[in-house]
């Protein structure tokens, strides 16, 4: 698994075509092996056999960001039904804004 | 008499034998450690671990933006966990890197079910903890000596935290919220809302004396806050000189002001200046 995974929201995806992200979001639709998560915006999830989501539950995943902007998951975490989103975005806002501590640009 | 027991035996003793302790006595230790008064505790990511300076082989502390960092503390995901018969490493990932975490193993604690040690939640794999320790340089590799490794229960605490790491990280790299040093004080929200704040805090200096304060005493405060002046202050003269008030009118405006803390002498007793808080 990749040493770096820079937490992203919906917005930053195209930023991270072919990258593997970090991405907090509540699941907002099941589906098989593919679901949708809200974080800033919607994203589209291919699963893999060892994630196991629930509804209306914050999920944070880490995984590949696909051409199309939807994300590939290596692992997910259950981050449970309660959850400060406005905390996400503010953590996403800073993680871009002073990437110096947190990831390296290229 | 007990008294008089006391100081002849103190007498025989002889005042300048009888000290246990020889001025110095404490001081004597060659090459003293490093105090233990510098200590920090400071929020970190786990990128700026692996990024601090270490300014030679065996100094005991790093550098993070040009500050000393001894005390750690961060949070981060389970990647992996080793337990050896003295230490279990933790592998730790909070998205900025990966860091080994070493804490000891309490024989004696791990031997007595009773230990509060042996209470507490575990930590498994790919859960979040919280790490509180001190970073170590060995054989070219980095790792963390933990004090305390605890389970994170809330996952606000992973925010919470980075959003720390960021606040101090400006701290030092750019000067305090709203100081002189803060360059690009206005981008950033996180820092426009500390600039605001200290502008608050300003005005509330300026204006919001105590209201229970003589007219008096409030017409001095305010030109002591407002008048252009050196840190020395004004001298009564020139307040009385400034806001046409008669001189001991200022002295006894002056003296309620010393005793609200509000104001404080510096060069001689009749001239004062705001203490700024």
């Amino acid at each position: 698994m990749s040493e770096i995974t820079p937490r992203v929201t919906q917005p930053y995806l195209g930023h991270f075509t072919g990258k593997v992200v970090r991405i907090l979001g509540k699941v907002s639709e099941l589906q098989g092996d593919t679901a949708s998560i809200d974080a800033g915006g919607n994203i589209a999830l291919h699963l893999n056999r060892e994630a196991h989501l629930t509804l209306n539950h914050a999920v944070e995943v880490i995984g590949k960001v696909q051409g199309d902007d939807s994300v590939r998951v290596m692992a997910a975490t259950d981050f449970g039904p309660q959850g400060d989103f406005n905390a996400v975005e503010a953590v996403v806002d800073a993680t871009h804004r002073y990437h110096e501590i947190f990831y390296n640009k290229d | 008499m007990d008294y008089g027991y006391a100081t002849t035996s103190y007498g025989a003793q002889g005042g300048n034998d009888g000290g246990g302790f020889m001025p110095g006595s404490q001081n004597d230790s060659p090459n003293a450690k490093r105090s233990y008064g510098k200590d920090t505790l400071r929020p970190v990511t786990i990128k700026q671990l692996l990024d601090a300076t270490h300014p030679n082989a065996d100094a005991e502390y790093f550098l993070v933006d040009g500050s000393e960092m001894t005390q750690v503390t961060f949070v981060g995901q389970i990647r992996n966990i080793s337990t050896q018969t003295t230490n279990v490493t933790y592998k730790l990932d909070d998205g900025t890197g990966t860091i080994e975490v070493k804490v000891w193993i309490d024989a004696e604690a791990l031997n007595n079910p009773d230990d509060p040690a042996n209470q507490k939640s575990k930590l498994t794999d790919q859960a979040y903890a919280r790490v509180y320790g001190r970073l170590k340089a060995f054989n070219n590799k980095r790792h963390v000596g933990a004090n305390i490794i605890r389970p994170v229960q809330d996952y606000n605490e992973v925010q919470y935290h980075l959003l720390e790491a960021t606040a101090v990280h400006l701290h030092f790299s750019r000067g305090p919220p709203g100081g002189a040093d803060a360059r690009s004080g206005a981008n950033g929200m996180a820092n426009g809302g500390y600039a605001q704040q200290q502008q608050n805090g300003h005005s509330a200096s300026g204006s919001n004396v105590p209201s229970h304060l003589s007219p008096a005493a409030k017409k001095v405060f305010q030109c002591l806050s407002t008048s252009l002046q050196t840190n020395e202050g004004l001298h009564m003269q020139d307040i009385a000189t400034r806001t046409g008030m008669e001189v001991n009118e200022v002295m006894r405006a002056g003296e309620d002001l010393l005793n609200e803390g509000l104001v404080y002498t510096t060069v001689d007793d009749h001239t004062w200046a705001v203490l700024q808080m």
